[in-house]
């Protein structure tokens, strides 16, 4: 192997680069990330990729089966529900809204909670243990369940919903943030900071952050999948997205009444829901993977 | 290690001789028994109180009998009442009663003779009197009874004997009988009001009931299930379950579902026709039942104070869509409320066609160019008459949205749903009215006179002093020619009017193991279970 | 123990007045008006609602107005329901059983299968099995439970006809429920059908608690395959290896043990996450269950149902938590001095 440089010089690459070559190196983390891509994709372009109106009912081609059936018909890719809408673009509109809305939704929880939770780090005393012991609480009720509470005060709805999720997922946010900050201020580096002179404030920003953030992104890929199952879920309790909206929870409820008469309006929402979710646990699951074997290597 | 296999084959032997027990015992239970799929609670257990078609299914029949039924030709025939006379001028009717009649024997109540004119006398003076000590329990309201205005034509009931009473009438009224026959005009146990009074607990009358049926309430865990037994006293003749349950299952998938895996032996508003008829052990009935189904407009709120914005609304919805989408083709279009086997149908009403653009015309001439937004109430059960109305209510939405109006869907459970509309808390409802007997009486008074805003079962509540006075006229008249002039008057106002936009007259539909012998359903009424056997 | 005793005790109250301080300000935070969400009282005359009044000390400030309604719970009184005006603690004993039979024996499936595959793919770690067995948990995971339960139904109800769809027992079977555990009644029932019943009941019983424990199954065997995996790693078990102790011995004497343990100490948590589940899969299988009660009374706006139904269901999730942890501290001794947040 011929080198062009005669010393040969140790290169560290930045530790997000150093995750991104462990990360890649299992091929199934590399289909779940090109399938998350993929849906982040077809979130934000699904008004113009989708061929037919997700909302406009058409009676006259209802209940038309998946094209590759001997009734199907082929500008009907997957098929039309009871009131004749394209099953597909109704799929591909709901990635906006079950798949996108949850991605908005972890966005935002992962906003307050970290902001919270670092703030909390700061403080100690009786404020900290009443805090404690209220996230002690409210961790163990289950976020669907809390989700349902808070859906019953607000009242159904797809923005309610969407508050409910969000309301849900901060607590653990704040938990985790909460964690990494007081572990990471018992360190020496930041002590050394600190001896310099710097805020605590300063200290978060510069010192810990960097230090956690793959922490919080790890946690907002498990969040994002539970957001996704908890906003379907409710969208399948009727509590969630209204009627004509296509969101995956919801319009599975609907095929619910068709079972026996059009099956496929049951399995592909299901589908998708299970896709969506499968993909984001695959690329949080590379991700832990990666962060643990960087920290051995 | 020995004792192991001892345990095994102790075990092997004891599973295998209980289930070879159970086989044979099974069956017997499983032959005397029927498990019927509804598709709701019943709001009371008297038929007086309630005309709800699933409160009627589920009690009617199943624990009372009237003094006179109809038969299968729509003619009234005797049953609590042997034999009936009525005066020439139709004003007097006396009933000459059977002496065979037993009441249920239960836990909770023990006859100590049988049925008799205090009964007959008891049954309607609870709804007549206002005095009566009965007359306040479940608040007074009797809606059927009320919507016929029935204390305006009945002027006195009178014992002339223990088994003959005869009605005194204000004036003739050709659907006095019709209205006797129907499943509401029950006969209670004056005995057992007489016990409840003295125990102080007369509301118990509704709720833990006695009649003569051909089946006892043995017990009922409300949205979930209805258990009876059967009356073997039963006067009629032998009943040949021993053991009726209701088993309440809202959702149409789940009857389907419970049906196909042999859960249910007969269900209520079967989905998937095509399903059923392809499974040899199970077949599909259908009855030609009276009804109208329909989207009500709350005249009392606005927009729909409005008549303009109501007829360009009902220019708005595709009803053939409607039709095929949402009972698969097996219904007529409606173009006015009265089907079109009524004798008072009148064919030379203008249906409001299908045309977006009228409807927008309209809707700029009353104002509203920008369009607006309301809500759509869909009632969360079954009928024949709408077999699915949150499925119209879509097809509604899809439709309206196109002439600018917004429009949301409501839906509640089915009792508090039937109690916010009462309270008229709706803007639009789809609903529908099944007839209880072959009268057009029927249709016109429950749905839209102004005694039926108050009791309830005029939905659009809707009140027109012109129309009112034109029913009164024709039921003071049996001269056929004259009634049918006369409705034909009223039917033009409404479709002036448009309180309710019709939309399908219906059959009924039913499904059920071939192992169930014996007829369920008819054209008027709940079903009855009296006549049905298992093999 | 006994600090330790205390410690939970001291969490316990702690959730208990977090808990109805919540359910209390539900009360104010539903639409309508408050009196009427606590009590559930549509109907009431003027002089009932006087009366209801003084019951729930309304003329006192907001903190006696919380004591009142605090005693009125202890008292059993949950108010009566908006929608039926039945009584709510009543219906509460009547349902909460049928949830807490579904949600023990899908708890039981979970353990069962999860713990014992989770142990099988640690100990072929990276190995085909461990891959396959961690793909299917992540499907598994995945999965929502009401899609899994329809599938469940079409398959092996409808398809198969081997099991019912729903309900918790045929109907035609009439048991007194004096406790309102089904496999209780129906032993203690004098019904001359006992047996089948029993058995109609345990086939009734199959499905849903199968798919509720699919999830909690899987996660199991994410735990028990973490446990696995770091108790082999550990010194103790090299120096039984370095001793000659053969592969068997060294799982079934010392591995699982320790194992065991550690997952245990995550069990509290999953059972909620069960519980919640069963919620969904008591709508999907109609069973008679607090889930689908709770569900049915959030689509008619039963506030007081609601507002008391929440406060049951996470109490009694609570409670599950804390005995999980006495078990936890029972087993292994040095937990009793672990603090609150390391559960």
């Amino acid at each position: 192997m011929a080198r062009d440089k005669i010393y040969q010089e140790e290169e560290f690459p930045s530790p997000l680069i150093q995750l991104w070559i462990i990360f890649r190196q299992t091929p199934s983390i590399m289909i779940g990330l090109g399938a998350f891509i993929f849906l982040v994709i077809l979130a934000i372009f699904s008004p113009i990729l989708a061929p037919h109106s997700s909302v406009e009912s058409n009676v006259a081609m209802a209940m038309l089966p998946p094209a590759w059936d001997d009734a199907g018909n082929i500008s009907y890719l997957l098929g039309t529900d009871d009131l004749g809408r394209d099953m597909l673009s109704r799929l591909m509109h709901g990635t906006s809204l079950t798949f996108g809305l949850s991605f908005i939704v972890v966005i935002i929880a992962t906003v307050i909670g970290v902001f919270i939770g670092s703030l909390s780090a700061l403080t100690r005393g009786v404020k900290s243990s009443f805090l404690n012991h209220f996230l002690d609480v409210i961790l163990s009720i289950p976020s669907l369940l809390l989700a349902i509470v808070i859906v019953a005060i607000l009242g159904p709805g797809l923005s309610n919903t969407l508050w409910a999720v969000i309301m849900v997922l901060i607590p653990q946010f704040i938990h985790i943030t909460r964690n990494a900050v007081k572990e990471e201020f018992a360190k020496d580096y930041v002590l050394a900071s600190k001896l310099d002179g710097a805020s605590s404030l300063r200290i978060l920003h510069y010192s810990v952050m960097p230090n956690i953030i793959e922490k919080i992104v790890s946690q907002a890929t498990f969040a994002q999948s539970a957001a996704i199952l908890d906003i379907a879920a409710l969208g399948f309790l009727g509590l969630g997205a209204p009627i004509p909206l296509p969101e995956w929870g919801a319009m599975l409820a609907s095929g619910f009444d068709l079972f026996y008469i059009a099956p496929w309006t049951v399995y592909l929402p299901g589908l998708a829901i299970l896709f969506a979710v499968v993909a984001t646990n695959l690329v949080g699951e590379g991700l832990r993977h990666a962060i643990k074997l960087r920290k051995f290597s | 290690m020995k004792v192991n296999v001892w345990l095994a084959k102790a075990i092997a032997i004891f599973s295998v001789s209980m289930l070879a027990s159970c086989e044979t015992e099974n069956q017997q239970i499983a032959e005397n028994s029927l498990i019927y799929c509804a598709e709701g609670s019943p709001a009371s257990f008297n038929p007086q109180t309630d005309t709800s078609g699933t409160t009627i299914d589920a009690i009617a029949n199943q624990l009372y009998n009237r003094l006179i039924k109809f038969n299968d030709d729509n003619s009234i025939a005797p049953a609590l009442a042997k034999s009936w006379h009525v005066t020439r001028d139709g004003k007097m009717i006396t009933f000459y009663l059977r002496k065979d009649v037993h009441f249920h024997s239960t836990d909770y109540f023990y006859p100590t003779r049988l049925f008799n004119a205090d009964d007959v006398l008891f049954s309607f003076n609870r709804i007549l009197d206002s005095e009566h000590p009965f007359h306040l329990v479940s608040e007074g309201k009797y809606p059927f009874f009320q919507n016929v205005q029935f204390s305006n034509i009945v002027k006195e009931i009178e014992k002339i004997n223990d088994h003959t009473v005869r009605f005194k009438l204000h004036q003739a009224n050709s659907s006095f009988l019709a209205n006797l026959a129907t499943d509401y005009a029950v006969i209670l146990s004056k005995e057992y009001a007489d016990l409840l009074a003295e125990q102080d607990r007369k509301d118990d009358i509704d709720v833990h009931p006695i009649g003569t049926g051909p089946f006892k309430l043995k017990s009922y865990q409300p949205g979930s299930l209805l258990r009876y037994y059967r009356h073997d006293n039963y006067w009629h003749n032998n009943v040949a379950l021993e053991q009726l349950v209701f088993d309440i299952t809202t959702s149409d998938t789940g009857r389907l579902t419970k049906l196909l895996t042999n859960e249910c032996d007969v269900i209520a508003y079967p989905i998937a026709p095509h399903k059923i008829q392809e499974n040899p052990e199970l077949q599909l009935e259908e009855v030609t039942s009276f009804n109208i189904g329909y989207l009500g407009f709350n005249t009392h709120k606005p927009p729909f104070d409005d008549q303009r914005v109501r007829k360009a609304i009902s220019h708005a919805i595709n009803k053939e869509a409607i039709i095929d989408a949402v009972y698969g083709g097996k219904a007529e279009i409606a173009n006015a409320i009265l089907p079109k086997n009524s004798w008072a149908h009148d064919k030379s009403i203008q249906p409001h066609e299908y045309s977006p653009i009228k409807a927008k015309q309209m809707l700029i001439e009353a104002g509203y160019k920008d369009g607006f937004s309301m809500d759509i109430w869909a009632m969360p059960v079954q009928r024949a008459y709408n077999p699915n109305a949150l499925t119209m209510a879509k097809l509604i939405q899809a439709d309206l949205s196109e002439i600018g109006v917004q429009v949301e869907i409501v839906s509640y459970e089915w009792s508090t749903f039937l109690r916010r509309l009462s309270l008229g808390e709706h803007q639009t409802v789809l609903l529908g009215w099944s007839a209880d007997h072959p009268d057009p009486d029927n249709f016109l008074t429950p749905l839209l006179s102004c005694s039926s805003v108050v009791t309830g079962s005029n939905r659009a509540l809707w009140c027109n002093q012109e129309f009112d006075n034109l029913l009164k006229l024709a039921l003071q008249t049996t001269n056929i020619n004259q009634r049918k002039n006369l409705y034909f008057q009223a039917q033009a106002i409404i479709q002036q009017a448009l309180p309710l936009l019709p939309i399908a007259h219906s059959k009924r539909f039913q499904a059920r193991n071939k192992k169930v012998k014996g007829q369920l359903l008819t054209s008027f009424g709940g079903v009855n279970f009296a006549e049905v056997s298992k093999q | 123990m006994f600090i330790f005793t205390l410690r939970k005790l001291n969490l316990f109250l702690f959730t208990m007045l977090l808990l109805t301080i919540l359910s209390f300000s539900l009360s104010f935070l539903f639409p309508g008006e408050q009196l009427i969400n606590i009590s559930g009282q549509i109907n009431a005359t003027e002089q009932e609602l006087a009366i209801l009044a003084t019951s729930y000390n309304q003329e006192g400030n907001i903190f006696e107005q919380y004591l009142a309604y605090v005693f009125h719970i202890f008292s059993g009184d949950l108010g009566v329901s908006m929608s039926s005006q039945t009584d709510i603690a009543g219906e509460i004993v009547r349902l909460l059983p049928a949830t807490i039979e579904l949600s023990m024996f899908a708890f039981v499936i979970a353990t069962v299968i999860g713990v014992p595959i989770g142990f099988v793919a640690a100990i072929n770690h990276n190995k085909v099995t461990d891959n396959v067995i961690l793909a299917v948990a992540m499907i598994g995971y995945s999965v929502p439970v009401f899609w899994l339960g329809l599938l469940a139904i079409l398959t092996f109800s409808i398809q198969l006809g081997w099991l019912p769809s729903g309900g918790q027992i045929s109907l035609l079977y009439e048991i007194e429920r004096p406790t309102g555990f089904m496999f209780i009644d129906i032993l203690v029932s004098e019904s001359p059908h006992k047996w089948q019943a029993l058995q109609n009941a345990y086939a009734h019983i199959i499905l849903p608690a199968f798919v509720i424990a699919a999830a909690p199954a899987t996660v199991f065997i994410r735990l028990a395959r973490s446990a696995m995996l770091s108790v082999l790693e550990t010194s103790y078990i090299r120096a039984t290896r370095a001793k000659g102790l053969s592969f068997i011995q060294i799982i079934f004497r010392h591995a699982i043990r320790n194992a065991l343990i550690k997952v245990i100490q995550h069990i509290g948590l999953q059972f909620a996450n069960l519980v919640t589940l069963a919620m969904i899969t008591e709508v999907i299988f109609n069973w008679p269950g607090i889930g689908r009660w709770l569900i049915e009374s959030i689509y008619q706006r039963d506030y007081t149902a609601i507002q008391s139904g929440l406060l049951v269901l996470s109490t009694f999730i609570f409670i599950v938590h804390i005995i999980t942890d006495y078990t936890y501290a029972a087993l292994n001794p040095l937990a009793r001095g672990a603090k609150y947040g390391s559960r």
